[in-house]
């Protein structure tokens, strides 16, 4: 692999060479209003992150999945057709690394040795996904903390970063090293000032907090912990959270018909609702806020780890930590469990 | 010594002496929040938990929503929009007036972050403010910025900044504002029908139906709201344009003359869609016909949930 630089005069064009024969997605906007949408370039090199995680480009709020219909006289009347995996070539420029990171944990969710999520699948795979590292992180942001980097490599094809008006990039597979190519990037050496911009990115997020300890401690002796409910205590139950999270990829199967047909569809689900685990019964295991949010805590930092090789359900994003109606602050808790005896 | 320093050593004092006395079992109040411009939802329980309370015109979050269904005597820091929040919840029965101790917190308007991002787009780092002015500061800048200039909507028009109902104030009165006029509305108003519902759909079309502003809220504690029912289902999951309609609009009537204006579903929302557009249309068709506010007394019921014979509607004799 190589890294590669494209000048300001010729920033233009690369971007017109990445849309061509796919569709790009890029941020757009500023602040709250930005979020991932189709352009032919100009991108936007300067904003903090997408309001909302780049999630829903293959996990999308809702998806249809099967479909039927009801008239009797055509084919297949009365019986759900597959709706495939609706995945267009595509390539993502601007994926923030914690981000990028993020959607690795989707992945091994819905593509492992048990499962194959055919939905998540098509549109993961067929997706070229080039990350842009942060050299000026955010006041929230410690995906150092999380075992992360602002110049991360993880799930991405390319690393890219802003460079004398221009981009310099790294080629970190072989698909990202051939769209390069395409697109005609100049070959160049960044390793040395990459490693020194990263170095620089990191000291700026700050005194980084241990959370080490949580790997170390038993489940139990977590899930056990006597503060929960005070931890619990001022939430809402929104599911704020889990909606911005970019590794949150729990959901609920619907059908909704008509008298025409119906679909079959999935949504984003939320922990934090008491829906989530309400059993037909009427039984709910986890009945209160205290159970839901210690869930949600305990799958980002400790289950998410133990069966991921390590890699946090939480890439310190900060999302969740600036959206939180009640400032329950992902930090906070995770000091708090780093410290906890049961 | 500004005025909040003297609210927040007041508010300390009053909840240490509230615990020690065991007049109440815990104290509902705002701490310092670990980002800037936010101040979060507290729960003090021993004298030295009190220390962490403070008072600051980031406390957003209307308070009242931790009463309903809480066993025990409670303190509850409340602004007017929060006090009227609480007593409307003791006047619906949602929470016994007995258990209920209002620390009423003479408020001066509170400071909306999207007002202040409009000003300065750039990260901020930290705020600190004092009774006149906050100061953001981020990488390789500092402004001070007016609280006036930064209030949020509600707050601009509140008319009630200082709690009506309380056991104690913590300060002396604040002056309120003018009172809302609803002139904004004017323009919504005249449109027809099929224009407003264009509006309507507009205004939520980032919703995500999270349903933070509902959680937010403290007129909303049914059991089970009716978008979570599933025997029978009444409304659809998906992001269904028709659905997440249904949702704003039947929890906009479910709150009609029992709002309080408290903003506390816009500073919930995560997408910063102006929920209470909804409510204050009904606002002021209750005050219009019924010349209601609610929360300003212990003995008003809501005029939707009652009848009078007098009843100014012609349908209803």
């Amino acid at each position: 692999m190589s890294d590669y630089l494209v000048s300001e005069k010729t920033l233009a064009g690369f971007f017109t060479a990445l849309a061509t024969g796919r569709r790009l997605l890029a941020p757009q906007g500023q602040g709250d209003d930005c979020r991932l949408a189709e352009t032919t370039g100009p991108v936007s090199l300067d904003y903090a992150n997408t309001h909302l995680s780049p999630k829903g480009v293959f996990f999308p709020q809702t998806e249809k999945i099967l479909a039927f219909h009801k008239l009797a006289d055509k084919p297949k009347a009365n019986q759900y057709q597959d709706l495939g995996d609706q995945a267009q070539p595509t390539v993502i420029f601007g994926l923030r690394p914690c981000d990028a990171r993020g959607l690795t944990v989707s992945n091994r969710v819905f593509q492992n040795d048990r499962f194959t999520d055919p939905y998540w699948k098509g549109k993961y795979e067929s997706a070229i996904k080039i990350g842009l590292a942060c050299l000026n992180p955010s006041p929230q942001c410690f995906c150092a903390a999380m075992g992360g980097s602002p110049f991360g490599e993880m799930g991405l094809d390319v690393l890219a970063y802003p460079k004398d008006q221009g981009l310099g990039l790294k080629a970190l597979t072989p698909a990202g090293e051939e769209i390069l190519k395409k697109a005609q990037a100049e070959p160049a050496d960044l390793a040395a000032d990459m490693a020194a911009l990263e170095k620089k990115a990191i000291q700026s997020q700050g005194s980084l907090d241990d959370y080490a300890t949580i790997n170390e401690r038993k489940i139990m002796e977590l899930y056990k912990a006597d503060h929960w409910a005070k931890t619990a205590e001022p939430c809402l139950g929104c599911g704020v959270c889990t909606f911005f999270c970019p590794t949150c990829h729990c959901f609920d199967i619907q059908d909704e018909q008509n008298e025409v047909g119906g679909v079959r569809m999935r949504n984003w689900d939320t922990c934090m609702s008491p829906l989530f685990t309400l059993h037909g019964s009427g039984h709910n295991p986890r009945p209160s806020k205290v159970e839901r949010v210690r869930q949600r805590f305990m799958h980002k930092l400790k289950y998410i780890p133990l069966k991921q090789d390590g890699v946090r359900g939480c890439t310190g994003c900060g999302r969740c930590v600036v959206m939180c109606p009640a400032n329950i602050d992902i930090r906070s808790v995770a000091a708090v469990m780093a410290q906890a005896s049961a | 010594m500004g005025n909040l320093d003297d609210l927040t050593q007041k508010i300390r004092e009053k909840a240490k002496s509230l615990l020690k006395s065991g007049q109440v079992e815990v104290v509902i109040g705002y701490r310092a929040g670990t980002v800037p411009l936010v101040a979060a939802p507290f729960f003090a329980r021993s004298p030295e938990d009190c220390d962490n309370l403070i008072w600051s015109s980031f406390a957003r979050l209307n308070l009242a929503n931790y009463l309903p269904n809480r066993a025990g005597k409670v303190a509850l820091v409340a602004k007017g929009c929060d006090a009227r929040s609480a007593v409307g919840q003791v006047t619906e029965n949602q929470f016994p007036r007995e258990n209920l101790y209002l620390l009423g917190v003479p408020c001066a308007g509170l400071i909306d972050p999207a007002r202040v991002a409009a000003k300065e787009p750039r990260p901020i780092q930290s705020a600190t403010e004092s009774d006149e002015a906050i100061t953001i500061t981020g990488a390789g800048f500092s402004q001070e910025i007016k609280k006036a200039e930064v209030l949020r909507r509600n707050c601009q028009t509140c008319a009630h900044r200082t709690p009506t109902v309380s056991n104690e104030l913590t300060g002396p009165e604040t002056p309120n504002a003018p009172p809302d006029d609803f002139s904004d509305l004017k323009d919504l108003l005249a449109k027809t029908p099929a224009e407003r519902l264009a509006y309507f759909k507009d205004l939520i079309k980032d919703c995500l139906r999270c349903y933070a502003c509902r959680n937010a809220c403290p007129l909303c504690y049914c059991p089970i709201c009716f978008v979570d029912e599933t025997r029978p289902q009444w409304l659809g999951k998906s992001t269904d344009p028709m659905d997440t309609m249904t949702f704003h609009l039947l929890r906009g009537l479910h709150c009609a003359g029992r709002c309080t204006a408290c903003g506390t579903c816009e500073t919930a929302c995560p997408v910063n869609i102006k929920v209470r557009e909804f409510n204050r249309v009904l606002d002021k068709s209750v005050q219009e016909n019924w010349a209601y506010e609610p929360g300003l007394t212990w003995d008003q019921k809501p005029p939707l949930t009652i009848y009078q014979p007098n009843d100014p509607a012609d349908f209803i004799k």
